[in-house]
Protein backbone atom coordinates (compact mmCIF):
# COMPACT_ATOMS: atom_id res chain seq x y z
CA UNK A 1 0.00 0.00 0.00
CA UNK A 2 1.21 3.49 -0.90
CA UNK A 3 2.50 5.42 2.11
CA UNK A 4 1.17 8.74 0.82
CA UNK A 5 -0.02 10.61 -2.28
CA UNK A 6 2.31 13.47 -3.12
CA UNK A 7 1.89 16.11 -5.83
CA UNK A 8 4.90 16.55 -8.10
CA UNK A 9 5.08 20.24 -7.16
CA UNK A 10 5.69 19.20 -3.54
CA UNK A 11 8.68 17.10 -4.57
CA UNK A 12 12.18 18.56 -4.87
CA UNK A 13 14.53 18.15 -7.80
CA UNK A 14 17.80 16.65 -6.57
CA UNK A 15 20.60 17.40 -9.02
CA UNK A 16 22.94 14.81 -7.50
CA UNK A 17 20.39 11.99 -7.68
CA UNK A 18 18.91 13.31 -10.95
CA UNK A 19 15.52 12.58 -9.47
CA UNK A 20 12.51 14.22 -7.88
CA UNK A 21 12.54 13.44 -4.17
CA UNK A 22 10.29 13.55 -1.12
CA UNK A 23 11.20 12.74 2.51
CA UNK A 24 10.66 9.11 3.57
CA UNK A 25 9.83 8.45 7.24
CA UNK A 26 12.93 6.25 7.48
CA UNK A 27 15.15 9.29 6.94
CA UNK A 28 16.01 8.61 3.29
CA UNK A 29 14.21 9.98 0.21
CA UNK A 30 11.49 8.67 -2.08
CA UNK A 31 12.83 9.07 -5.62
CA UNK A 32 11.49 9.14 -9.18
CA UNK A 33 13.38 10.14 -12.33
CA UNK A 34 12.15 12.27 -15.26
CA UNK A 35 12.44 9.21 -17.52
CA UNK A 36 10.14 7.27 -15.22
CA UNK A 37 7.63 10.12 -15.18
CA UNK A 38 7.81 10.29 -18.97
CA UNK A 39 6.59 6.72 -19.32
CA UNK A 40 3.79 7.21 -16.82
CA UNK A 41 5.38 5.67 -13.73
CA UNK A 42 3.64 7.02 -10.66
CA UNK A 43 5.41 5.15 -7.88
CA UNK A 44 8.41 6.82 -6.17
CA UNK A 45 10.44 4.35 -4.12
CA UNK A 46 12.81 4.72 -1.20
CA UNK A 47 16.14 2.93 -1.77
CA UNK A 48 16.46 2.15 1.96
CA UNK A 49 13.10 0.59 2.80
CA UNK A 50 9.94 -1.07 1.54
CA UNK A 51 7.81 2.08 1.50
CA UNK A 52 6.72 3.95 -1.63
CA UNK A 53 4.53 6.92 -2.49
CA UNK A 54 2.15 7.68 -5.34
CA UNK A 55 3.18 10.74 -7.33
CA UNK A 56 0.36 12.90 -8.66
CA UNK A 57 1.32 14.63 -11.94
CA UNK A 58 0.32 15.22 -15.54
CA UNK A 59 2.17 12.84 -17.81
CA UNK A 60 2.01 15.41 -20.64
CA UNK A 61 4.17 17.77 -18.59
CA UNK A 62 7.03 15.29 -18.93
CA UNK A 63 6.56 14.07 -22.48
CA UNK A 64 9.32 14.98 -24.99
CA UNK A 65 7.23 17.43 -27.00
CA UNK A 66 6.66 19.58 -23.99
CA UNK A 67 10.10 19.26 -22.45
CA UNK A 68 10.72 23.00 -22.79
CA UNK A 69 7.68 23.90 -20.76
CA UNK A 70 8.30 21.43 -17.96
CA UNK A 71 6.97 22.56 -14.66
CA UNK A 72 9.75 23.42 -12.28
CA UNK A 73 9.15 22.29 -8.73
CA UNK A 74 10.99 23.77 -5.76
CA UNK A 75 14.69 23.48 -6.43
CA UNK A 76 17.24 22.97 -3.74
CA UNK A 77 18.94 26.33 -3.30
CA UNK A 78 22.72 26.60 -3.20
CA UNK A 79 24.16 26.58 0.28
CA UNK A 80 25.79 29.82 1.36
CA UNK A 81 29.31 29.24 2.57
CA UNK A 82 30.09 31.25 5.66
CA UNK B 1 20.99 17.58 40.57
CA UNK B 2 18.67 18.02 43.49
CA UNK B 3 19.00 14.38 44.42
CA UNK B 4 22.76 14.65 44.23
CA UNK B 5 22.84 17.38 46.82
CA UNK B 6 20.39 15.67 49.10
CA UNK B 7 22.09 12.29 49.33
CA UNK B 8 25.84 12.43 49.58
CA UNK B 9 26.62 8.74 49.47
CA UNK B 10 25.01 8.11 46.11
CA UNK B 11 26.30 8.69 42.65
CA UNK B 12 24.56 9.28 39.36
CA UNK B 13 25.44 7.30 36.31
CA UNK B 14 24.16 8.49 32.96
CA UNK B 15 24.10 6.38 29.82
CA UNK B 16 23.12 7.27 26.26
CA UNK B 17 21.71 4.55 23.98
CA UNK B 18 20.69 4.65 20.34
CA UNK B 19 19.16 2.33 17.74
CA UNK B 20 17.28 2.28 14.42
CA UNK B 21 18.18 3.80 11.05
CA UNK B 22 21.86 4.68 11.05
CA UNK B 23 23.15 4.93 7.51
CA UNK B 24 23.81 8.69 7.80
CA UNK B 25 25.72 8.40 11.07
CA UNK B 26 22.77 9.65 13.14
CA UNK B 27 23.15 6.98 15.82
CA UNK B 28 26.49 8.45 16.92
CA UNK B 29 28.01 4.97 16.98
CA UNK B 30 30.78 5.83 14.53
CA UNK B 31 29.26 3.35 12.07
CA UNK B 32 27.05 3.80 9.00
CA UNK B 33 24.54 1.05 9.62
CA UNK B 34 21.13 0.34 11.13
CA UNK B 35 21.11 -1.12 14.64
CA UNK B 36 18.26 -3.39 15.72
CA UNK B 37 19.27 -3.54 19.38
CA UNK B 38 20.22 -0.62 21.66
CA UNK B 39 23.84 0.54 21.36
CA UNK B 40 25.58 2.12 24.34
CA UNK B 41 27.38 5.32 23.37
CA UNK B 42 30.42 5.82 25.57
CA UNK B 43 31.21 9.26 24.17
CA UNK B 44 27.96 10.82 25.29
CA UNK B 45 28.17 10.60 29.05
CA UNK B 46 26.27 13.69 30.06
CA UNK B 47 23.49 15.47 28.19
CA UNK B 48 20.92 18.01 29.23
CA UNK B 49 18.83 18.08 26.05
CA UNK B 50 18.65 16.10 22.85
CA UNK B 51 16.70 16.67 19.66
CA UNK B 52 16.60 14.24 16.74
CA UNK B 53 15.63 15.19 13.17
CA UNK B 54 15.31 13.44 9.82
CA UNK B 55 18.80 11.95 10.09
CA UNK B 56 20.74 14.26 12.41
CA UNK B 57 20.93 14.92 16.13
CA UNK B 58 21.55 18.04 18.23
CA UNK B 59 22.69 17.61 21.83
CA UNK B 60 23.20 20.13 24.60
CA UNK B 61 25.69 19.35 27.36
CA UNK B 62 25.25 20.61 30.94
CA UNK B 63 28.09 23.03 30.16
CA UNK B 64 25.86 24.48 27.38
CA UNK B 65 28.05 23.14 24.60
CA UNK B 66 26.17 22.21 21.41
CA UNK B 67 27.07 18.92 19.70
CA UNK B 68 25.68 17.72 16.36
CA UNK B 69 26.11 14.59 14.25
CA UNK B 70 24.45 12.56 11.46
CA UNK B 71 23.43 13.88 8.04
CA UNK B 72 25.00 17.20 7.17
CA UNK B 73 24.38 17.47 3.45
CA UNK B 74 22.17 20.57 3.80
CA UNK B 75 24.39 22.25 6.38
CA UNK B 76 22.11 21.21 9.25
CA UNK B 77 25.03 20.26 11.52
CA UNK B 78 26.28 23.86 11.56
CA UNK B 79 29.88 22.77 11.14
CA UNK B 80 30.50 25.09 8.19
CA UNK B 81 30.44 22.28 5.65
CA UNK B 82 28.05 19.90 3.88
CA UNK B 83 29.35 16.58 5.13
CA UNK B 84 27.92 13.92 7.45
CA UNK B 85 29.48 13.45 10.86
CA UNK B 86 29.59 9.95 12.34
CA UNK B 87 30.42 11.22 15.79
CA UNK B 88 29.26 14.11 17.97
CA UNK B 89 31.12 17.29 17.09
CA UNK B 90 30.82 20.71 18.75
CA UNK B 91 29.23 23.60 16.87
CA UNK B 92 32.05 26.03 17.56
CA UNK B 93 30.17 29.07 16.36
CA UNK B 94 27.66 28.70 19.20
CA UNK B 95 30.28 28.34 21.94
CA UNK B 96 29.80 31.75 23.49
CA UNK B 97 26.03 32.02 23.16
CA UNK B 98 24.86 29.89 26.10
CA UNK B 99 22.39 27.81 24.09
CA UNK B 100 19.42 26.69 26.20
CA UNK B 101 17.01 25.13 23.66
CA UNK B 102 17.53 23.27 20.38
CA UNK B 103 15.44 21.54 17.74
CA UNK B 104 16.30 19.28 14.79
CA UNK B 105 13.91 19.22 11.82
CA UNK B 106 13.98 17.05 8.71
CA UNK B 107 17.10 18.80 7.33
CA UNK B 108 17.35 21.99 9.37
CA UNK B 109 18.28 23.03 12.90
CA UNK B 110 17.36 25.72 15.41
CA UNK B 111 19.23 26.94 18.50
CA UNK B 112 17.96 29.37 21.17
CA UNK B 113 20.36 31.27 23.41
CA UNK B 114 19.91 32.24 27.03
CA UNK B 115 19.57 35.87 25.96
CA UNK B 116 16.61 34.95 23.72
CA UNK B 117 18.18 34.92 20.29
CA UNK B 118 17.38 32.31 17.65
CA UNK B 119 19.99 30.83 15.30
CA UNK B 120 19.15 28.51 12.39
CA UNK B 121 21.04 26.50 9.78
CA UNK B 122 20.50 23.73 7.23
CA UNK B 123 17.97 23.46 4.42
CA UNK B 124 16.24 26.77 3.75
CA UNK B 125 14.46 25.88 0.49
CA UNK B 126 11.04 26.53 1.99
CA UNK B 127 11.96 29.53 4.14
CA UNK B 128 12.19 27.31 7.24
CA UNK B 129 15.30 29.14 8.51
CA UNK B 130 13.30 32.37 8.95
CA UNK B 131 16.08 34.46 7.44
CA UNK B 132 13.99 36.21 4.78
CA UNK B 133 15.25 34.11 1.88
CA UNK B 134 15.13 30.57 0.54
CA UNK B 135 18.83 29.82 0.86
CA UNK B 136 20.44 27.08 2.91
CA UNK B 137 23.11 27.82 5.52
CA UNK B 138 25.90 25.61 6.82
CA UNK B 139 26.62 27.76 9.89
CA UNK B 140 24.07 28.97 12.45
CA UNK B 141 22.78 32.43 11.47
CA UNK B 142 20.93 34.75 13.83
CA UNK B 143 17.26 35.27 12.91
CA UNK B 144 17.44 39.05 12.81
CA UNK B 145 13.67 39.46 12.80
CA UNK B 146 13.71 38.41 16.49
CA UNK B 147 16.79 40.51 17.37
CA UNK B 148 14.86 42.65 19.86
CA UNK B 149 12.52 39.93 21.09
CA UNK B 150 12.98 37.08 23.53
CA UNK B 151 12.77 33.65 21.90
CA UNK B 152 12.34 30.83 24.39
CA UNK B 153 11.79 27.70 22.29
CA UNK B 154 12.22 26.50 18.71
CA UNK B 155 10.48 23.54 17.04
CA UNK B 156 11.55 22.36 13.58
CA UNK B 157 9.31 20.20 11.39
CA UNK B 158 9.83 18.75 7.93
CA UNK B 159 9.72 22.03 6.01
CA UNK B 160 8.59 24.54 8.62
CA UNK B 161 9.53 25.94 12.03
CA UNK B 162 7.74 27.32 15.08
CA UNK B 163 9.21 29.75 17.60
CA UNK B 164 7.83 30.55 21.07
CA UNK B 165 8.44 34.11 22.23
CA UNK B 166 7.98 35.40 25.75
CA UNK B 167 7.51 39.06 26.54
CA UNK B 168 5.57 41.77 28.33
CA UNK B 169 2.67 41.23 25.98
CA UNK B 170 2.40 37.55 26.84
CA UNK B 171 3.43 34.52 24.85
CA UNK B 172 3.48 34.52 21.10
CA UNK B 173 4.00 31.64 18.69
CA UNK B 174 5.56 32.46 15.32
CA UNK B 175 5.93 30.22 12.28
CA UNK B 176 7.86 30.22 9.01
CA UNK B 177 8.64 27.88 6.12
CA UNK B 178 6.20 25.76 4.11
CA UNK B 179 2.51 26.25 4.74
CA UNK B 180 1.11 23.92 2.10
CA UNK B 181 -0.71 21.80 4.70
CA UNK B 182 -1.77 24.67 6.93
CA UNK B 183 1.13 24.03 9.35
CA UNK B 184 1.97 27.74 9.67
CA UNK B 185 -1.38 28.52 11.30
CA UNK B 186 -1.09 32.19 10.42
CA UNK B 187 -4.38 32.66 8.58
CA UNK B 188 -7.50 30.86 7.48
CA UNK B 189 -6.01 30.30 4.07
CA UNK B 190 -3.13 28.05 3.20
CA UNK B 191 0.08 29.88 2.42
CA UNK B 192 2.62 28.25 0.10
CA UNK B 193 5.58 29.39 2.12
CA UNK B 194 7.00 32.35 4.07
CA UNK B 195 10.64 33.05 4.83
CA UNK B 196 10.07 35.63 7.57
CA UNK B 197 8.39 34.68 10.85
CA UNK B 198 4.70 35.49 11.13
CA UNK B 199 2.50 35.26 14.21
CA UNK B 200 0.26 32.18 14.58
CA UNK B 201 -3.35 33.26 14.95
CA UNK B 202 -5.73 32.11 17.63
CA UNK B 203 -3.23 31.56 20.44
CA UNK B 204 -3.16 35.17 21.65
CA UNK B 205 -5.01 34.43 24.87
CA UNK B 206 -3.22 31.15 25.55
CA UNK B 207 -0.28 30.75 27.92
CA UNK B 208 1.87 28.41 25.86
CA UNK B 209 4.27 26.13 27.73
CA UNK B 210 5.71 24.26 24.76
CA UNK B 211 5.62 24.09 20.97
CA UNK B 212 5.95 20.95 18.85
CA UNK B 213 6.56 20.41 15.12
CA UNK B 214 7.18 17.30 13.01
CA UNK B 215 6.29 16.32 9.46
CA UNK B 216 3.61 18.80 8.34
CA UNK B 217 2.09 18.98 11.83
CA UNK B 218 2.27 21.79 14.38
CA UNK B 219 1.12 21.88 17.99
CA UNK B 220 1.20 24.01 21.13
CA UNK B 221 0.65 22.83 24.69
CA UNK B 222 -0.80 25.36 27.12
CA UNK B 223 0.21 25.80 30.74
CA UNK B 224 -3.29 24.73 31.78
CA UNK B 225 -3.01 21.40 29.98
CA UNK B 226 -4.75 21.99 26.66
CA UNK B 227 -3.34 20.88 23.32
CA UNK B 228 -3.80 22.86 20.11
CA UNK B 229 -2.90 21.32 16.74
CA UNK B 230 -2.79 22.65 13.18
CA UNK B 231 -1.47 21.57 9.79
CA UNK B 232 -1.92 18.16 8.24
CA UNK B 233 -4.86 16.21 9.65
CA UNK B 234 -4.59 13.03 11.69
CA UNK B 235 -5.95 9.69 10.49
CA UNK B 236 -7.48 11.04 7.28
CA UNK B 237 -9.03 14.15 8.79
CA UNK B 238 -8.84 17.41 6.82
CA UNK B 239 -6.00 19.90 7.13
CA UNK B 240 -6.45 22.68 9.68
CA UNK B 241 -5.04 26.16 8.99
CA UNK B 242 -5.45 27.58 12.51
CA UNK B 243 -4.76 26.15 15.98
CA UNK B 244 -7.56 23.79 16.93
CA UNK B 245 -8.04 22.70 20.55
CA UNK B 246 -8.13 18.94 21.10
CA UNK B 247 -11.34 18.27 23.00
CA UNK B 248 -10.72 15.99 25.96
CA UNK B 249 -11.65 15.73 29.63
CA UNK B 250 -7.97 15.14 30.47
CA UNK B 251 -5.25 17.61 31.28
CA UNK B 252 -2.10 17.16 29.19
CA UNK B 253 1.48 17.52 30.36
CA UNK B 254 3.40 16.49 27.24
CA UNK B 255 2.74 16.04 23.52
CA UNK B 256 4.87 14.78 20.65
CA UNK B 257 4.19 14.57 16.90
CA UNK B 258 5.01 12.01 14.23
CA UNK B 259 4.22 12.33 10.53
CA UNK B 260 0.74 10.80 10.91
CA UNK B 261 0.11 10.66 14.64
CA UNK B 262 0.40 12.56 17.89
CA UNK B 263 1.16 11.13 21.32
CA UNK B 264 -0.23 12.91 24.36
CA UNK B 265 0.59 12.32 28.02
CA UNK B 266 -2.07 13.12 30.62
CA UNK B 267 -1.37 14.40 34.12
CA UNK B 268 -2.33 10.95 35.37
CA UNK B 269 0.47 9.30 33.44
CA UNK B 270 -1.73 7.88 30.72
CA UNK B 271 -0.76 7.96 27.02
CA UNK B 272 -3.27 8.84 24.31
CA UNK B 273 -2.80 8.78 20.55
CA UNK B 274 -4.34 11.00 17.89
CA UNK B 275 -4.50 9.51 14.38
CA UNK B 276 -1.99 6.77 13.80
CA UNK B 277 -4.15 4.42 11.73
CA UNK B 278 -0.91 3.17 10.11
CA UNK B 279 0.77 2.84 13.46
CA UNK B 280 2.44 -0.52 13.81
CA UNK B 281 0.99 -1.86 10.56
CA UNK B 282 3.03 -0.03 7.95
CA UNK B 283 4.62 -3.26 6.74
CA UNK B 284 1.44 -5.27 6.81
CA UNK B 285 -1.16 -4.18 4.25
CA UNK B 286 -3.69 -6.75 5.45
CA UNK B 287 -3.65 -5.45 8.97
CA UNK B 288 -3.74 -1.92 7.63
CA UNK B 289 -7.18 -2.45 6.16
CA UNK B 290 -8.42 -3.63 9.53
CA UNK B 291 -6.98 -0.58 11.22
CA UNK B 292 -8.47 1.96 8.84
CA UNK B 293 -10.64 4.56 10.47
CA UNK B 294 -14.01 5.26 8.92
CA UNK B 295 -14.69 8.37 10.91
CA UNK B 296 -13.96 11.78 9.42
CA UNK B 297 -12.77 13.07 12.76
CA UNK B 298 -9.58 11.94 14.45
CA UNK B 299 -10.27 10.85 17.97
CA UNK B 300 -8.06 10.25 20.96
CA UNK B 301 -7.33 6.62 21.55
CA UNK B 302 -5.91 4.96 24.60
CA UNK B 303 -2.81 2.85 24.08
CA UNK B 304 -3.62 -0.79 24.70
CA UNK B 305 -1.43 -3.11 26.71
CA UNK B 306 -0.10 -0.65 29.26
CA UNK B 307 -2.21 -1.94 32.18
CA UNK B 308 -2.16 1.28 34.16
CA UNK B 309 1.61 1.58 34.09
CA UNK B 310 2.49 5.16 34.97
CA UNK B 311 4.15 6.83 31.99
CA UNK B 312 6.43 9.82 32.57
CA UNK B 313 7.88 10.52 29.12
CA UNK B 314 6.95 10.10 25.44
CA UNK B 315 8.59 10.56 22.03
CA UNK B 316 7.40 10.14 18.43
CA UNK B 317 9.41 9.19 15.39
CA UNK B 318 7.88 9.64 11.94
CA UNK B 319 6.08 6.29 12.28
CA UNK B 320 7.11 4.87 15.66
CA UNK B 321 6.53 5.73 19.29
CA UNK B 322 8.53 5.49 22.51
CA UNK B 323 7.53 5.89 26.15
CA UNK B 324 9.24 5.63 29.50
CA UNK B 325 7.74 4.69 32.86
CA UNK B 326 8.41 6.02 36.35
CA UNK B 327 10.91 3.17 36.87
CA UNK B 328 12.89 4.08 33.79
CA UNK B 329 11.50 1.24 31.66
CA UNK B 330 11.53 2.07 27.94
CA UNK B 331 8.78 0.75 25.63
CA UNK B 332 8.40 1.10 21.85
CA UNK B 333 5.80 0.38 19.19
CA UNK B 334 4.91 1.31 15.60
CA UNK B 335 6.99 0.86 12.42
CA UNK B 336 10.08 -1.29 12.94
CA UNK B 337 11.65 -1.83 9.53
CA UNK B 338 14.95 -0.15 10.46
CA UNK B 339 15.14 -1.58 13.95
CA UNK B 340 13.86 1.70 15.41
CA UNK B 341 11.89 -0.24 18.03
CA UNK B 342 15.15 -1.70 19.41
CA UNK B 343 13.61 -5.14 19.87
CA UNK B 344 16.21 -7.03 17.85
CA UNK B 345 14.03 -7.38 14.77
CA UNK B 346 12.49 -5.34 11.96
CA UNK B 347 8.89 -6.22 12.84
CA UNK B 348 6.14 -3.69 13.41
CA UNK B 349 4.24 -3.67 16.72
CA UNK B 350 0.79 -2.29 17.45
CA UNK B 351 1.25 -2.16 21.24
CA UNK B 352 4.17 -1.04 23.48
CA UNK B 353 6.99 -3.58 23.94
CA UNK B 354 9.73 -3.41 26.59
CA UNK B 355 13.21 -2.61 25.24
CA UNK B 356 16.20 -4.28 26.89
CA UNK B 357 18.94 -1.77 27.60
CA UNK B 358 21.98 -3.88 28.47
CA UNK B 359 21.89 -6.15 31.49
CA UNK B 360 20.39 -3.71 33.95
CA UNK B 361 16.82 -4.16 34.97
CA UNK B 362 14.56 -1.26 35.83
CA UNK B 363 14.31 -0.08 39.41
CA UNK B 364 13.02 2.84 41.39
CA UNK B 365 16.32 4.72 41.21
CA UNK B 366 16.31 4.81 37.46
CA UNK B 367 14.89 7.41 35.10
CA UNK B 368 15.01 7.52 31.32
CA UNK B 369 14.53 10.32 28.83
CA UNK B 370 13.37 9.28 25.38
CA UNK B 371 13.90 10.97 22.00
CA UNK B 372 13.02 10.02 18.42
CA UNK B 373 14.30 11.02 15.01
CA UNK B 374 12.40 10.05 11.86
CA UNK B 375 13.56 6.42 11.89
CA UNK B 376 15.74 6.15 14.99
CA UNK B 377 15.61 6.37 18.77
CA UNK B 378 17.78 7.76 21.59
CA UNK B 379 17.48 7.11 25.31
CA UNK B 380 19.40 8.83 28.09
CA UNK B 381 19.14 6.77 31.27
CA UNK B 382 20.17 7.95 34.71
CA UNK B 383 20.81 5.53 37.57
CA UNK B 384 21.27 6.62 41.12
CA UNK B 385 23.05 4.02 43.18
CA UNK B 386 25.01 3.74 46.40
CA UNK B 387 28.76 4.11 46.12
CA UNK B 388 30.76 0.92 46.60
Amino acid sequence: MSYDDVEIEDMEWNEELKAFTYPCPCGDLFQITKDELKIGEEIARCPSCSLYITVIYNMEDFSDQKSKTNIEPAKQQPVAVA
Amino acid sequence: MEAKERVNDTEEKEEAWSWGAGTEGQLGTGKLQDEHIPQLLPILSSLSLLSCGGAHVIALTPGKMVLTWGRGTSGQLGHGNLVNSLEPKPVDLLNNYNITHVSAGWNHSGFVSESGHLYTCGDGSFGQLGLGDYRSQNCPIKVSCFAFRHVEQIACGMRHSLALLKGEHGDQVYSFGSGKRGQLGTSNEKIKSISLPRSVSGLEEVKVSSIIANGDHSAALSADGHLYTWGRGFGGTPEVCCPNRVISPFSFTQATLGWNHALILTDEGEVLMLGGSHHGVLNNPQKENLAKQDSNEAHLQKIHGLNRIKVVGIASGAEHSVLTTENGVVMTWGWGEHGQLGLGSTSDHTSPQVVRLGENVAHEHMTSKVYCGSGFTFVVRTQRGKRD
